[in-house]
């Protein structure tokens, strides 16, 4: 793979803490505002894959009503709606048996594309299983949408409409890279490092396992946005090493931090480290009851139903179990 | 990011509804037509705007995938890894255009006039005399040189072949090769998949023998294979191992192929290649091709060189059957025959005596009669707006040149259209960049120790020429 240290993902995107809300805030203030202008946040996307905003409200009575209803989504609750549809990602592509590298790499897509755009103007849903679609494209695993689409029972038509849209969105910045490579790498260096004897080879298989479940876990939080691959990596080995003890963790940064003539010093590195961390500590999958409530926001953002409130409770009480199956009744 | 075009890009669909050009388009005027391939056309086209007024531009047009699954793999993958890389002698994709209304994809690289096909077809067909052995030695030393950088970035190209291979016309890149088309061009760092299951690469007359015998893995071997082919062929001026193409299947067993690549190198042989035994063609020996017996190698006399000559040596190395053996770039780059006279050179196309003659390669074709859909007459100019195109670069697609249908028969819908301009390098934007860690390959994939080595490779990525001093080693 081209080298991470020319790539795209070094030089554009990853960004600092400031930036990433800077992002956040301007995506919402920008929905906002489409808000408050048309009546509605949700951008059209016809079937060649252009899209356009809806006509402008005509009746500016009736406009100012229906906006007086229409309450649009807090930065917190858009970070709540991409951690769930994160989420959900992570299970159409366990449901598929993708490798991680692929589900990595459409993690990256999903949380790049709404760097660009609020989920108010396109709903998480699509862009989700538009970004495993394009991940599976980009790492030679190519699945038809209409496979993906069948296999979690979607319009893949809907997909297809999305996939340029999340290019772009990409800015066609589309080679990714994620830990679990430099994990391994990490990993194999360390055997060499400790000098590792037949049980100490086990146990640092069982650090890789558990560090993989934290890369995992990294990989839901912001930090892929804010960090490079290396170093989420070592976090997750920093926090496996944490519970398994194998290796003189200070030591070994010391180490790799001399072998690379690197220019940062080891309390950077571990100031770096520790902030991943807390990232992954501070990671909160929102409730149902959350859930259900920014749902019928976005709902309301989008005009659906506002212009009929019998249908609006008709809908309601056929799908009460609503939230816990978004997948199947997404909007 | 750094780059503004998002925004301006959002809600690009607009409402006008007139005939006008798309907004893209009117950045450029449209010379022609100058190429087809399999995956679309290919236009020239020059710049409107006052920095850049009149630069030429070659844009590539892929029609969308035909089996209706989305935007064209074969485009996607040329843009993410053009956008990668950098390199004097790699094409550089310098914008992206997309019409929405057919969902294609239009490339936009700098023009470069010729190519080695047309080089080669050239002295074969019209000055009658072989290159010279200065523009042989620098046209193949870039080639190298541009190889060397892909490799090292885990890039196999896959499809080198003379048409891939531009040499850019008058100006101030003028006789610097660009290696071109990376539709089949695959990042090699542990596959998913085999790599073979993407279907057949290579035009046959340039395919490694490995892959020839059904090689489930291939290396960035594969590439210097077809090096050696090219180079021979810049030699002598006809395809080295011009074999017939079997059809019948999905992927055929190419016979012919193997028999000419056999009768010039002589039979391979399990002692000289171990792994022989191994592939699937050569152990089913379905087609009695352990039977085939050439035994002597002529390869020299085919090339007419002495079989102690550098030149020789640097071509025998490139067309070993064995691909753990074959030279790679790096080690090509330090060839002997590269620090002999007459040196290698970045313009490849100027006189290396003075008083040598000029060779005047024809110009490429160019099929005014096209729109940028290869359909209609062309429209007249119109007034220029939008950005100004960054960049440089060319590229052609003369493949062999394959009908397409299909292609440019939508009727273009001017307000689908948005323009991707890119940043010339985005370095700036990214902010903080902590202790980039480069583990990203570095430590990772013990099993490919020999690319790690390529990698250490000095004056990767920088487009130098062998050091004049050391070469006068005579």
């Amino acid at each position: 793979m081209s080298d991470f240290q020319t790539s795209t993902h070094r030089a554009k995107w990853i960004f600092t803490p400031q930036e990433l809300i800077e992002k956040y805030k301007a995506a919402n203030r920008r929905a906002i505002q489409t808000l408050e202008k048309y009546g509605t946040t949700q951008m059209e996307v016809d079937v060649d894959g252009s899209f356009s905003y809806p006509e402008p409200q005509i009746n500016a009575k009736d406009n100012t009503e229906k906006h007086s209803r229409s309450k649009p989504l807090s930065i917190e609750e858009e970070h709540s709606m991409r951690v769930f549809y994160e989420n959900k990602l992570r299970e159409v592509c366990s449901a598929f048996y993708f490798p991680n590298k692929i589900q990595a790499t459409a993690l990256l897509y999903f949380k790049r594309f709404y760097l660009q755009w609020s989920v108010m103007e396109h709903h998480p849903k699509n862009i989700m299983l538009t970004c495993v679609y394009g991940a599976c494209k980009i790492e030679e695993n190519h699945v038809s949408a209409e496979e993906l689409g069948k296999g979690i029972s979607q319009d893949h038509q809907m997909i297809l409409n999305y996939e340029m849209i999340v290019y772009q969105g990409l800015e066609f910045d589309l080679i990714v890279y994620a830990p679990y490579r430099p994990l391994e790498g990490f990993i194999n260096d360390m055997e060499e490092f400790c000098q590792a004897k037949n049980g100490q080879l086990q146990m640092l298989k069982d650090l890789h396992e558990t560090a993989r479940m934290e890369v995992d876990k990294i990989m839901l939080t912001d930090a892929p946005l804010l960090f490079p691959p290396g170093q989420l990596a070592l976090a997750a080995l920093l926090s496996a090493n944490k519970m398994h003890r194998v290796v003189d963790f200070d030591r070994y940064l010391t180490s790799i931090l001399s072998r690379q003539n690197s220019a940062h010093t080891i309390s950077e590195l571990i100031e770096s480290l520790n902030s991943i961390d807390s990232w992954v500590m501070k990671y909160k999958f929102p409730s149902e009851k959350d859930m259900k409530h920014i749902n019928r926001k976005l709902k309301s953002c989008w005009g659906h139903n506002s212009h009929d409130e019998s249908k609006k409770r008709e809908k309601k009480s056929k799908h009460k179990s609503k939230s816990s199956n978004e997948m199947q009744n997404g909007p | 990011m750094g780059d503004g075009n998002t925004t301006t890009n959002r809600g690009g669909s607009g409402t006008s509804n007139n005939s006008e050009k798309p907004e893209w388009l009117q950045q450029y005027n449209l010379i022609g037509k100058i190429g087809e391939g399999t995956y679309g056309l290919v236009f020239l086209a020059r710049i409107k705007s006052p920095t850049n007024r009149g630069k030429s531009i070659a844009i590539k047009k892929f029609k969308q995938s035909k089996d209706g699954d989305g935007v064209s793999p074969t485009a996607i993958r040329e843009i993410m890894l053009l956008r990668e890389i950098t390199h004097e002698n790699v094409v550089k994709l310098v914008n992206v255009h997309i019409n929405h209304a057919d969902m294609s994809l239009y490339l936009a690289f700098d023009y470069a006039e010729y190519d080695l096909y047309e080089i080669i077809r050239h002295h074969r067909d019209k000055v009658n005399h072989t290159i010279n052995s200065y523009t042989v030695k620098s046209l193949l030393w870039q080639l190298l040189n541009g190889l060397n950088y892909l490799h090292s970035n885990w890039i196999i190209h896959r499809d080198l072949k003379p048409s891939n291979i531009l040499v850019m016309g008058d100006g101030e890149e003028q006789g610097v090769v660009k290696i071109a088309d990376f539709g089949l061009a695959r990042i090699y760092q542990a596959p998913l998949k085999f790599l073979s299951e993407n279907g057949v690469v290579v035009t046959i007359w340039y395919r490694a023998p490995e892959l020839l015998l059904g090689a489930k893995h291939y290396t960035s071997a594969v590439d210097m294979w077809a090096v050696g082919c090219i180079f021979a062929e810049l030699l002598t001026l006809k395809p080295l191992f011009q074999g017939a193409e079997a059809k019948s299947t999905q992927n055929p067993f190419q016979l012919d192929q193997l028999d000419k690549i056999f009768k010039i190198l002589g039979h391979p042989t399990l002692e000289k290649w171990p792994t022989l035994a191994s592939l699937p063609h050569w152990q089913s020996d379905s087609q009695h091709i352990q039977g085939h017996k050439y035994e002597t190698n002529g390869l020299h006399s085919v090339v007419h060189l002495s079989p102690k000559s550098p030149a020789y040596d640097l071509l025998s190395k490139m067309l070993e059957y064995d691909p753990r053996k074959r030279i790679t770039a790096a080690q090509a780059l330090e060839h002997e025959y590269f620090r002999i006279e007459p040196l290698p050179g970045r313009n490849a196309l100027v006189p290396s005596q003075p008083g040598e003659k000029v060779v005047n390669y024809p110009t490429r074709p160019v099929d005014s009669n096209t729109d940028f859909e290869g359909t209609t007459a062309l429209q007249p100019p119109q007034p220029a707006s939008g950005n100004p195109g960054p960049g440089n670069m060319g590229i052609s697609n003369r493949n062999v040149p394959r009908p397409m249908p299909g292609v440019g028969m939508q009727r273009m819908q001017p307000q689908g259209m948005m323009a991707y301009n890119f940043p010339p390098q985005a370095g700036a934007a990214g902010g903080m960049n902590p202790s980039n860690i480069p583990m990203q390959r570095g430590m990772a994939a013990q099993a490919h120790q020999q690319q790690q080595l390529r990698r250490k490779d000095p004056g990767m990525g920088m487009p130098g020429y062998p050091p004049q001093q050391k070469s006068r080693r005579l």
